[in-house]
C-alpha cells in the first residue's frame, strides 16, 4: 500500500544543509497498523509528511497504492491526498470558525459530493467516533479528546484507505489517548491502513509493527 | 463551496463587520462620484443644439441712463448689424449661452405644469446661433400684432407638456398670468454648455421698446479679429456715453463654464481616489494579516485535497462574499435615489453608476485579494501545518 525506496530528505539553507531522512526503505502492507517512534527531531514527522505527500523527498521513490508519485504535480497530488489519505494531527487543526460537522465535511468539499451527501457522510463519521450529539458545537466548546475525535471523523469521512496520524495522543491525557487509540484500532480492523507517529511506547505496542528512527536513519 | 464560504463569513461576522462597513462606505462614495460622472458624461455626449464659434456677447449696462433705453438698444443693434464683419446679431436676456445667469418659469398647459428655462430673444436669435427649427418657425415681426405672445419651445418642454400632441398653435400659460402661443419648436438648447442636461426651455420674443434685455449676441465672419472688437466697442461707447460695455467670446465663456463643472468633479475624483486607495491598502493589509493567521488552515486544506487554485479561489471567494454582502446593503441605499427621483436625474444614470460601482468594487477587492491569496496557495502544506 505504501512503499518508500531509498528516500532521502535534505533541508538546505544558504549556509546549512541538514539531512532529515537518510535512505529510508519502507513497505506498509494494506491493512497494517504501523507506528513510527524516535526522539524529537529524528525525522518522524518529515517521514509522515513525505508519506502523506505533504512534502517531497530530495531523493528516492514513493509508491502509494502502486502509483509512483514523487513526480506528481499539485493537480495530481491533491486528489490523491483527498481520496487515499486521511490525516490526524497532534494539534487537531480544526477550524474554530466552523461547527464540528462543517469541519468534518471539509475533505468532501474538494470532491464532487453534493451538500446532502456531505452532511450524511459527516454525520456517519461523527457517529463512528461517538460525537453525534456534538455536531452543532464549535471546536472551542469541546475537550481535547473530543477535538481529536472530530479530527478522526474528518480523516475518515472520505473513506480513505490510508490514515496518517502525527502524534494523535500527544496533547491528550492517558485516558483520552487510550480512547483515541481504540478508535484507530477499530478503524484498522475495518480495513484502514494506519501509520502513526508516537512518542508513547504503550501506544506503539498496540500497533502491528514499530519503525524506529534515529537522526533520520531507520534503525528498526 | 459557496455555502461553506458563507458559513465561514457568517461565523466570523463580528470580525468582518468593520470590513463590510468599509466596503459599503466605499461603494456609497463611488456610487455618488460615479453618478456625478455618468450624469456629466451622458450630458456631454448630447449635442448642445447651437453654434457658438465666432459668436460674441456684448453686455451693455445703461448704468444711470434711463432715457429711451429701449430705443437706444435698438439703434445699437441696427448699427452692429450694419458692419461687414457681422453675419447676424440678436438681442437677448442676460442668461446668454454659457453665462451663470438663469431664469425659469412654471408653465402650464391643461393642468400639466413644467419648470422651463426662459429666454428672451429677438427674431434673429436662431440665425445668430444656428439654432435649427424642428417644427414650425421662429417668431418674426408679424407676431407682434398677435393676440398672444409668440414663443418657441424645445423638444423637452414639448414632451413634458404635450406628450404626443402637436404643440404648434397651442396656447400655454406662464406663472398662471400671461398666455403664450407656440409658433415653433427646436430640438435642444443647452445654454450652459455640454455638461448641462437638456432642460425644458422656452424662447419669448422681445418687444421693440424693451429696455431690460440688453445683451447682444453677434455672429461674426470667420477671421474677425480684435481690431474689429476695438472698433465695435469704440463705436458703441460713442453712441452710448456712460454705458458699460463688455465683450466676451462664447468660446471663452464655454471654457469657463466647463471649468465650473470639471473642477468639482475632479476634486471629488481625487478625494474618492484617495479613499479607494486607502480602502485598497487596508484590504490588502487585512488580507495579508488574515492569511498569516490562517496558515494552519491553509495547510490543513491542502492536506485534505485542496489544490493551489482552490486555496486561491477560497480566499478570493471569501472577499467576494464580503464585498457582495456590503454591496447588497449599499444597493438598498442607492436604489432609493432612482426610486425617489432624487435630484430629478434619470434612473438610467443611477443604475449605470450602481453597476459601475459594483464592477469597480469587485475589481478593487479582487486586485487586493489576488496577491495574498496566491501567496497563501503557495505555502508548502507541511510548513503551514507546523506554523503556530
Amino acid at each position: 500500500m505504501i512503499k518508500l525506496q531509498n528516500v532521502e530528505k535534505v533541508y538546505r539553507t544558504s549556509s546549512i544543509e541538514t539531512l532529515a531522512l537518510n535512505n529510508i526503505n519502507l513497505d506498509v502492507k494494506k491493512g497494517e497498523f504501523v507506528s513510527i517512534m524516535g526522539p524529537s527531531g529524528c525525522g518522524k514527522s518529515t517521514l509522515l509528511n513525505i508519506i502523506g505527500l505533504l512534502d517531497a523527498p530530495s531523493k528516492g521513490i514513493i509508491e502509494i497504492d502502486g502509483r509512483k508519485v514523487e513526480r506528481f504535480n499539485d493537480k495530481e497530488i491533491a486528489p490523491l491526498r483527498n481520496k487515499m489519505l486521511g490525516f490526524i494531527f497532534q494539534s487537531f487543526h480544526l477550524i474554530n470558525d466552523l461547527s464540528v460537522i462543517d469541519n468534518v465535511e471539509i475533505p468532501l468539499l474538494y470532491r464532487s459530493t453534493n451538500a446532502k451527501q456531505r452532511r450524511e457522510l459527516a454525520e456517519e463519521a461523527l457517529e463512528k467516533v461517538g460525537l453525534a450529539n456534538r455536531m452543532k458545537h464549535f471546536p472551542k466548546q469541546l475537550s481535547g479528546g473530543q477535538k481529536q475525535r472530530v479530527a478522526i471523523a474528518r480523516a475518515i469521512v472520505g473513506k480513505p484507505e490510508i490514515i496518517l496520524a502525527d502524534e494523535p495522543t500527544g496533547n491528550l491525557d492517558s485516558a483520552m489517548g487510550n480512547e483515541i487509540i481504540n478508535i484507530l484500532q477499530s478503524l484498522n480492523e475495518d480495513g484502514a491502513t494506519i501509520v502513526m507517529v508516537t512518542h508513547d511506547d504503550a501506544m506503539a505496542k498496540r500497533t502491528h509493527r514499530l519503525i524506529r528512527l534515529f537522526d533520520g536513519t531507520q534503525v528498526l | 463551496m459557496l455555502r461553506h464560504l458563507f458559513k465561514l463569513i457568517w461565523n466570523k461576522k463580528g470580525a468582518h463587520s468593520l470590513l463590510i462597513i468599509e466596503i459599503w462606505a466605499s461603494f456609497m462614495v463611488l456610487f455618488g462620484v460615479l453618478s456625478l460622472i455618468v450624469f456629466n458624461v451622458s450630458n456631454y455626449v448630447e449635442p448642445i443644439g447651437f453654434e457658438y464659434q465666432n459668436v460674441w456677447n456684448v453686455d451693455l449696462a445703461s448704468n444711470q441712463d434711463t432715457v429711451e433705453v429701449g430705443g437706444k438698444l435698438e439703434r445699437i443693434l441696427q448699427r452692429i448689424r450694419s458692419y461687414q464683419n457681422v453675419e447676424s446679431a440678436s438681442r437677448m436676456s442676460s442668461n446668454t449661452p454659457f453665462s451663470a445667469n438663469q431664469m425659469n418659469n412654471s408653465i402650464t398647459y391643461k393642468k400639466t405644469s413644467a419648470l422651463a428655462d426662459h429666454y428672451n430673444t429677438d427674431t434673429d436669435f436662431s440665425k445668430t446661433i444656428d439654432l435649427p427649427m424642428l417644427t414650425g418657425r421662429w417668431y418674426n415681426e408679424t407676431d407682434l400684432v398677435s393676440k398672444f405672445i409668440p414663443i418657441v419651445i424645445n423638444k423637452k418642454l414639448q414632451e413634458k407638456l404635450f406628450l404626443d400632441e402637436n404643440p404648434l398653435g397651442k396656447v400655454i400659460r406662464v406663472d398662471e398670468k400671461v398666455s403664450y402661443k407656440v409658433v415653433g419648436t427646436v430640438d435642444k438648447f443647452k445654454a450652459k454648455g455640454e455638461f448641462m442636461s437638456d432642460n425644458p426651455a422656452m424662447f419669448q420674443m422681445i418687444q421693440k421698446d424693451d429696455s431690460w434685455n440688453s445683451n447682444i449676441l453677434i455672429k461674426t465672419k470667420p477671421g474677425t479679429d480684435a481690431n474689429f472688437e476695438a472698433r465695435l466697442v469704440k463705436d458703441i461707447a460713442t453712441m452710448l456715453p456712460g454705458w458699460g460695455i463688455e465683450v466676451s467670446y462664447l468660446t471663452e465663456s464655454r471654457k469657463n463654464r466647463h471649468n465650473l463643472t470639471l473642477v468639482p468633479v475632479s476634486i471629488f475624483l481625487i478625494i474618492s481616489g484617495f479613499l479607494l486607495t486607502n480602502v485598497a491598502l487596508g484590504l490588502f493589509g487585512i488580507l495579508n494579516l488574515s492569511i498569516a493567521r490562517r496558515k494552519n488552515e491553509i495547510g490543513l486544506r491542502r492536506a485534505m485535497g485542496a489544490t493551489e487554485g482552490k486555496v486561491t479561489g477560497q480566499f478570493l471567494g471569501e472577499i467576494w462574499v464580503l464585498a457582495t454582502l456590503s454591496m447588497v446593503v449599499g444597493l438598498v441605499f442607492s436604489v432609493q435615489f432612482p426610486l425617489l427621483n432624487v435630484f430629478d436625474i434619470a434612473s438610467s444614470i443611477y443604475v449605470t453608476a450602481m453597476i459601475a460601482a459594483v464592477i469597480i468594487i469587485f475589481l478593487i477587492v479582487t486586485l487586493c485579494a489576488w496577491y495574498p491569496s496566491r501567496q497563501a496557495s503557495r505555502i508548502h502544506p507541511a510548513v503551514a501545518l507546523h506554523e503556530e
